[in-house]
Parts: C-alpha cells; sequence; structure tokens
C-alpha cells in the first residue's frame, strides 16, 4: 500500500471532507426527522428528568425491568433549568443526543410541540389513547399537538394551595377560616406581621429567575393568563391588572419579603421569616422535607380567591413524559411510560419517593391521601388537594410564546415593585412588547 | 479555489494534461523536490494547517454562513421561510434590543478604561524593583482570571447578597447603610462592572507586564541622563513603547465586552428591569429560550458588525501612524 499521496490529493480529500461534514451538518438542521428513530422494543432506555422527581421515577425502574425482561432504564438527574437548554438543543439538532423519555413541564411542552412538530413522538400510534380520560381534568387538551396526536402522558398535577404558620396567624389572632380572599389576607398579612414580626410571603421582586408563579396563580385564579384560548394576548387584561394590584398592595404594606438571589427563599423559611407559602401540592413534601424542625407548625387552606367571591381551587401547572421522536427505542420507551404513569400501585411509589404528586386520578384512592400528615400536625393535607381536583379546572394555554410572555410580565412585576410602577401601564407596555415581538394580537 | 501557484505543472500523478497555452514549468533556481510524495517540504505546511482549516470550515466557516441563511428567514426546523431583511427591520424596532445595547455600551464605556487603567497601574507596580516578594503578587493578582465565569458569577451573586452578602457586612463595618446591589438598576450595573474588573485586570496586568519588561532599559537610562523625571519618562518612554500591547487590550477588551454573557446572566439574569440585560443574552434568549433561530441570527449579525466596526476604528486610531 502506499503513502504517497500527491499534494493536490490531499487538498481534495480535505476539501471533500470538509464539504461532506458541512453537508452533514446541513442535513441535521432542521426539526427532528433527521435523526430517524425506530421502534425497538427492547435494549436500555434514558430517561431525563430533575432532583426529587428523578429520584422518585427510579424507584420505579426495579419493578418495571422485572416485569419487562430485556429492557433497562437508566434515569438521569439533568438538573432544572439545564434541562431545558438540553432538551431544546437536541430538538434543534433533529433530535441528537436526545435521551429516550424526556420529562417536560407544560410550559415548555406547547413550544416544543409547536417548534419542533417532528421532535416528540406520536404517543397515539403507540395506543396512548386509551388514557384519554385516566387524568385530572384539563390536562388532556395540553398534550395534544397541531396533528391532533397525543404526545405526553400526564406525569405530575398541581393544585394549588396556601401553606400557612399555625402559631404565627394564632399569636396575631387571625382565623384562617375567615380569610376568603387576598383584601382579607393582606388585612390578615399586617396584624399577622405586627405580632410575630414576619412577612407575609417571599417573591423574587428583581425578575431575575423570571420566577412569575405567583403572579399567574393570581390570574388563573380568576381564569386568566397571558394568553386566552385563541392564543390571544391578555397580559393587559383586567384580570392581569387585578394579579398585579394584590401584589402591589402587599408590597406598599411592607409584607413581601425579597427572595432574590441563591437559596434566599430557602434561608427565610428556614429562619421563620415568612408566615405563608402560596404554593402548589408539590410543596406538602418539600417543606416537611426541608424544614423538619418546623414539625406541626404549618398547616394547609385554600388559596384565597383573588376577587371576592371568586374561585379558590386551580391548577397551575403539570408535567409530563415524553418519548422523543428520534429515539431508537420508541415502543421501549412507551412501555416504561405507561409503565410508570398509568399504574396506581407504580404512580403513588414515585409519589411517595420523589413528591410528584400524580395526574393519574385513580391514584387518589390510596390511603395515603387521606391519611393525616404528622408535619402538618396531623391535618390531612393532602385530601383537599384531591377534593379541589374534582371541580372543573380551566385548562391554561401556555402557547408556544409562554417564554416570552414570562419575560415581559416579569419585567412589568419588577417595575411596579422596584420603581413604583402603574400595574395597569406596566402591563400595558408588556402586552405591547408582546405582541410586537410574537406578531399575535392583542384580546379586545 | 485554487491553492496552487500559477506556475504549477500538470499533476502526472492523476493523468492530467498539460492545459494549452502554458509555457514550460518555470523553476525557481532552488531544486524542488517530488511533488507526488506526501511529505515534502511543500507539503508539510499544508498539513500541519489541516486539522484546523478542517475545524475551521466545520465548526465556524459553516455556522457562520448558516447563520446568515437563518436570519433572512422566518419558522421552526425545516420549515423555514425567506423573509429578506425582515429580522432585521424587527431588531431596529425592538425596544429591548436598544436596551441591551445601551447597556453593553454603558459598561463598555465605564468598565473597559477603569480596568486597563488598574491593569496599568498593577504592572507598574509588579514590575518594580523595589516590590518584596514579587512573583507571589504577580501570581495573587493573575489567579481571579483563571476564576471559571459562572464560578465567579455565583460567588459574586453570594458576596453581593443584600441581606446576608459579604461586601455589605463589610460596609456595615464602617457605618454605611446596605446596598440592594443586585436588586437596584444602577448598583446591579456597578455589581456587574465590579465583577468583570475583578475578573480580567490581572489577565490585562500580566500583559502590560509582559510589555514592559519588553521595553529596553537603555531608553530610560539615556532619558535621565538627559534630565527626564518619573512623570517624563512615563509619558515619552513607557506609553508609545507599551502602544501595541494597549491597542491589544483595547480591542481584545472591547470585543469581550460586547460579548458579554456569563457574569450578568449568573449574577442578574438580565434584571432588575433589563438593566444589566446584554446583547449576547438576548441573543441566548431569543435562540434557546424563545425558539425564534432567525431573530438571534440577526442579532449575531448586528453584533458581529458593531465589533468588526468597533475594531477597525480603534486600530485606525490607536495604530502605529506610518
Amino acid at each position: 500500500m502506499s503513502h504517497q499521496l500527491s499534494r493536490r490529493r490531499l487538498l481534495q480529500l480535505a476539501t471533500a471532507s470538509a464539504a461532506g461534514l458541512g453537508l452533514a451538518a446541513c442535513g441535521d438542521n432542521g426539526s427532528g426527522g433527521a435523526a430517524a428513530g425506530g421502534d425497538g422494543d427492547s435494549g436500555k432506555i434514558t430517561v431525563w428528568s430533575w432532583t426529587t422527581a428523578a429520584e422518585g421515577l427510579r424507584s420505579v425502574v426495579p419493578s418495571f425491568e422485572r416485569d419487562n425482561p430485556g429492557i433497562k432504564v437508566d434515569v438521569q438527574d439533568v438538573g432544572e433549568p439545564a434541562i431545558w437548554d438540553k432538551i431544546t438543543v437536541g430538538l434543534a439538532s433533529g433530535g441528537k443526543g436526545l435521551a429516550d423519555v424526556l420529562h417536560i413541564g407544560v410550559d415548555y411542552l406547547p413550544g416544543y410541540l409547536d417548534k419542533f412538530p417532528d421532535g416528540i413522538a406520536d404517543l397515539s400510534k403507540l395506543g396512548a389513547d386509551k388514557y384519554k380520560d385516566a387524568f385530572a381534568k384539563g390536562l388532556w387538551p395540553t398534550v395534544i399537538g397541531k396533528d391532533k396526536a397525543a404526545h405526553a402522558l400526564p406525569w405530575e398535577v398541581n393544585p394549588l394551595g396556601l401553606f400557612y404558620r399555625k402559631d404565627y396567624f394564632e399569636k396575631a389572632d387571625v382565623d384562617p377560616a375567615s380569610i376568603s380572599n387576598w383584601d382579607d389576607m393582606i388585612a390578615a398579612g399586617r396584624k399577622i406581621r405586627a405580632a410575630n414580626d414576619v412577612q407575609l410571603l417571599g417573591l423574587d421582586k428583581t425578575g431575575a429567575t423570571q420566577d412569575m408563579d405567583f403572579f399567574q396563580n393570581l390570574m388563573q385564579l380568576q381564569g386568566a393568563f397571558y394568553f386566552d384560548h385563541e392564543g390571544r394576548i391578555t397580559l393587559a387584561s383586567p384580570a392581569a391588572v387585578k394579579a398585579l394590584t394584590v401584589i402591589k398592595r402587599l408590597n406598599d404594606a411592607d409584607l413581601l419579603a425579597d427572595t432574590a438571589g441563591q437559596g434566599t427563599g430557602k434561608r427565610l423559611l428556614s429562619q421563620g421569616k415568612l408566615a405563608t407559602v402560596a404554593d402548589a401540592v408539590w410543596a406538602a413534601e418539600y417543606l416537611a422535607l426541608k424544614f423538619p424542625d418546623q414539625k406541626g407548625k404549618w398547616r394547609v387552606m385554600q388559596p384565597p380567591a383573588a376577587v371576592p367571591g371568586g374561585k379558590r381551587n386551580v391548577i397551575v401547572n403539570s408535567t409530563y413524559l415524553t418519548v422523543s421522536a428520534s429515539s431508537k427505542r420508541r415502543k421501549a420507551a412507551w412501555r416504561f411510560i405507561e409503565y410508570a404513569l398509568t399504574k396506581p400501585a407504580e404512580i403513588n411509589r414515585i409519589f411517595t419517593s420523589g413528591g410528584v404528586f400524580p395526574a393519574l386520578t385513580a391514584a387518589y384512592s390510596d390511603p395515603k391521601f387521606s391519611a393525616p400528615h404528622p408535619f402538618y400536625g396531623g391535618q390531612k393535607v393532602l385530601k383537599p388537594f384531591v377534593e379541589s381536583l374534582d371541580s372543573p379546572s380551566e385548562a391554561t394555554n401556555f402557547t408556544s410564546d409562554y417564554a416570552r410572555a414570562l419575560k415581559f410580565a416579569s419585567d412589568a412585576q419588577s417595575r411596579v415593585l422596584l420603581k413604583g410602577a402603574d400595574p395597569a401601564d406596566s402591563l400595558k407596555d408588556a402586552a405591547e412588547q408582546l405582541a410586537q415581538q410574537t406578531g399575535r394580537q392583542q384580546a379586545a | 479555489m485554487s491553492l496552487a501557484p500559477p506556475e504549477r505543472a500538470p499533476d502526472t500523478a492523476t493523468g492530467a494534461a498539460a492545459p494549452a497555452g502554458r509555457g514550460p514549468v518555470k523553476h525557481t533556481g532552488r531544486t524542488r523536490p517530488d511533488r507526488r510524495r506526501l511529505l515534502t517540504r511543500d507539503s508539510v505546511p499544508y498539513l500541519l494547517i489541516m486539522p484546523a482549516v478542517l475545524g475551521f470550515a466545520v465548526f465556524k466557516a459553516y455556522p457562520i454562513v448558516a447563520s446568515l441563511w437563518i436570519s433572512l428567514t422566518t419558522g421552526n426546523g425545516d420549515d423555514r421561510h425567506f423573509t429578506g431583511l425582515d429580522n432585521y427591520q424587527r431588531l431596529l424596532n425592538d425596544p429591548l434590543f436598544w436596551t441591551a445595547l445601551k447597556n453593553t455600551a454603558l459598561i463598555l464605556v465605564v468598565q473597559v478604561p477603569l480596568m486597563l487603567g488598574l491593569a496599568l497601574l498593577l504592572a507598574l507596580g509588579l514590575n518594580s524593583t523595589k516590590v518584596w516578594l514579587r512573583p507571589l503578587w504577580r501570581l495573587g493578582v493573575f489567579v481571579p482570571s483563571l476564576t471559571g465565569l459562572v464560578a465567579a458569577g455565583v460567588m459574586f451573586s453570594v458576596i453581593l447578597n443584600r441581606d446576608a452578602g459579604l461586601l455589605n457586612w463589610v460596609l456595615s463595618l464602617f457605618g454605611i447603610d446596605r446596598v440592594n446591589w443586585l436588586g437596584s438598576p444602577f448598583w446591579a450595573r456597578v455589581g456587574v462592572v465590579l465583577v468583570i474588573t475583578w475578573h480580567y485586570t490581572g489577565y490585562n496586568a500580566v500583559m502590560y507586564l509582559a510589555g514592559l519588561q519588553g521595553i529596553p532599559n537603555e531608553l530610560y537610562e539615556a532619558a535621565m541622563v538627559d534630565g527626564a523625571g518619573p512623570i517624563r519618562r512615563f509619558v515619552s518612554i513607557t506609553l508609545p513603547q507599551l502602544r501595541p500591547i494597549l491597542l491589544l487590550t483595547v480591542v481584545l477588551s472591547t470585543i469581550g465586552t460586547l460579548q458579554l454573557f456569563d457574569e450578568p446572566y449568573v449574577l442578574t439574569g438580565g434584571g432588575p428591569d433589563n438593566a444589566t440585560l446584554t446583547v449576547t443574552m438576548y441573543l441566548y434568549n431569543n435562540g434557546f429560550k424563545y425558539f425564534d433561530f432567525g431573530y438571534a441570527s440577526a442579532l449575531a449579525y448586528a453584533l458581529a458588525l458593531i465589533v468588526s466596526v468597533l475594531g477597525i476604528v480603534q486600530v485606525r486610531l490607536m495604530g502605529e501612524r506610518r
């Protein structure tokens, strides 16, 4: 074999290989389809999730592997929010490098389904439709893509609650039962603050983390969101103005602690500086786990309505398991999802290990959902959450432009809290910018 | 594209005929080695640069060209539509782009002179033979630039924390009120300037130090014989001699600041109220948060244009005048 190559040949080879690589890269530029998947039913599948959810999911792996010989499952804790960047990059490069099973939140799922329509596998083809009515009301529409097929199974559902420090309320002589809306809560908050020298709630005022859950919850309690069901912008709607006004009033009354910065919120809670936590059901286990020395001091109640007489139950978000279209083992991946999310025993095992509240309604017949919880002084803490899922909750339309809406909403809130801007003006600006950047119409 | 010299001989190995109308091969006098061999004096340089050229073609040239194309389109993935200059037009009417550009310019104007001035002072100090334990000080000055960008951001977010941060604690010892470093638009910018200055001053100081050590001592000796004082020597010898290094650091720092991302991303996420949003952060958000790759590419090209223009202006203003 000759090792003598001419210089021209060398250059030709170099150019050809560069062009080849370039073309290969060209071929991958797009939304899925390029990295063709397969319907393999055996082998090793990987799962991307985060922190306690990943931990919970791992607990179902041994029984799944026992019942499905030939399939091995590797659950990876990718971390949150890092997982969104990893999934986005993977989908944008045609599915290259994605795990077989992806854990995705409702805030990202519609965006992925819209922007990468071929990136997430069609689960209807694999038999997902038979579970249409198995999950909490309002969730199924969120898994449907533009092709009318199901692309995910609901895993976690998060009804909203208000966790409160019973001792602080008692010292201030505030009866939680007397609080039915946020007007009542602000009045009570002043008394609680005076009696205990604590603030009512924590909020990232600078918006560095763009955690807008509280603002969103106040809107969702009014059946509103950043977008209506036609996808029109409602960020400047009366409901939004009402929500931001409540936040401004809380801030003006010095009831809001600033939780900006790494771990600040957790530190304030551990120091007992906050009297309430307005959060979804996942916080029930979180508080018990993180602050064991506050055992017996916490209770939970229905969240106050945003407006007097308004509704007090709402699903604020949910998360899902999906199969990436580029997976070589889509059937095996689907079998794992089906096993983990549709069997009451398995989903409850996940709930016990990871605190992820199941979306599967059949799971709620388990005694643990009506059992007294020692951290909450024997209160049956999960029961009100399960009950709140019985009454219909409006599905929230996150749309593919949620991330951008979140940014503008967060800016509007920061302007109100840091610069004293008027909530209505601030939201009007935000809605206009959102319209300009997305090309969406504003609702009348 | 032909990389071959014009007087190239027809390649006998591939059997290609000599092009008509060409004269005989002109030899330059020295004996040339056999071109058919892989390792010749002529081919070795090509072989040596080939990995770099390949890497450049695949990882730089292709994305650069692809990004230009994407910046002229909208849509998702394969479903892209050519929209001409629409993205660029949108950019001109986007208040957030102008906010990001203004923030970046502000940081550039304040931070780069501050940092380079400080670096020059440090370098002069570190170059002085009167300083005791010089290597130790030099190491100390350079160490911050070894810290990872994200680590620096996280570290400063702890230091600058309003309630529990080290800096406010130190200020409280002097009876100064707590500063809301990351929560007020003004102080958040100061915080970002602080982090970048901490991070890169030592790096620039080391470059100046190298420059200072390259200045011949005879120049100073001659100046002293002529009666020049320290300030005169600094202005007339040190600064002109350092000019190439000064130019290098100014251009590099300008480019670096215009591409500022990691520190403010970790420290403030661009807030509060977009006070520390930079152009690259806005670009990142558009690409990886809003999946708007067309617009993100247009932002990238706008930034590249600004960087090029500023770089050229700086080289023109500060470069050697011949």
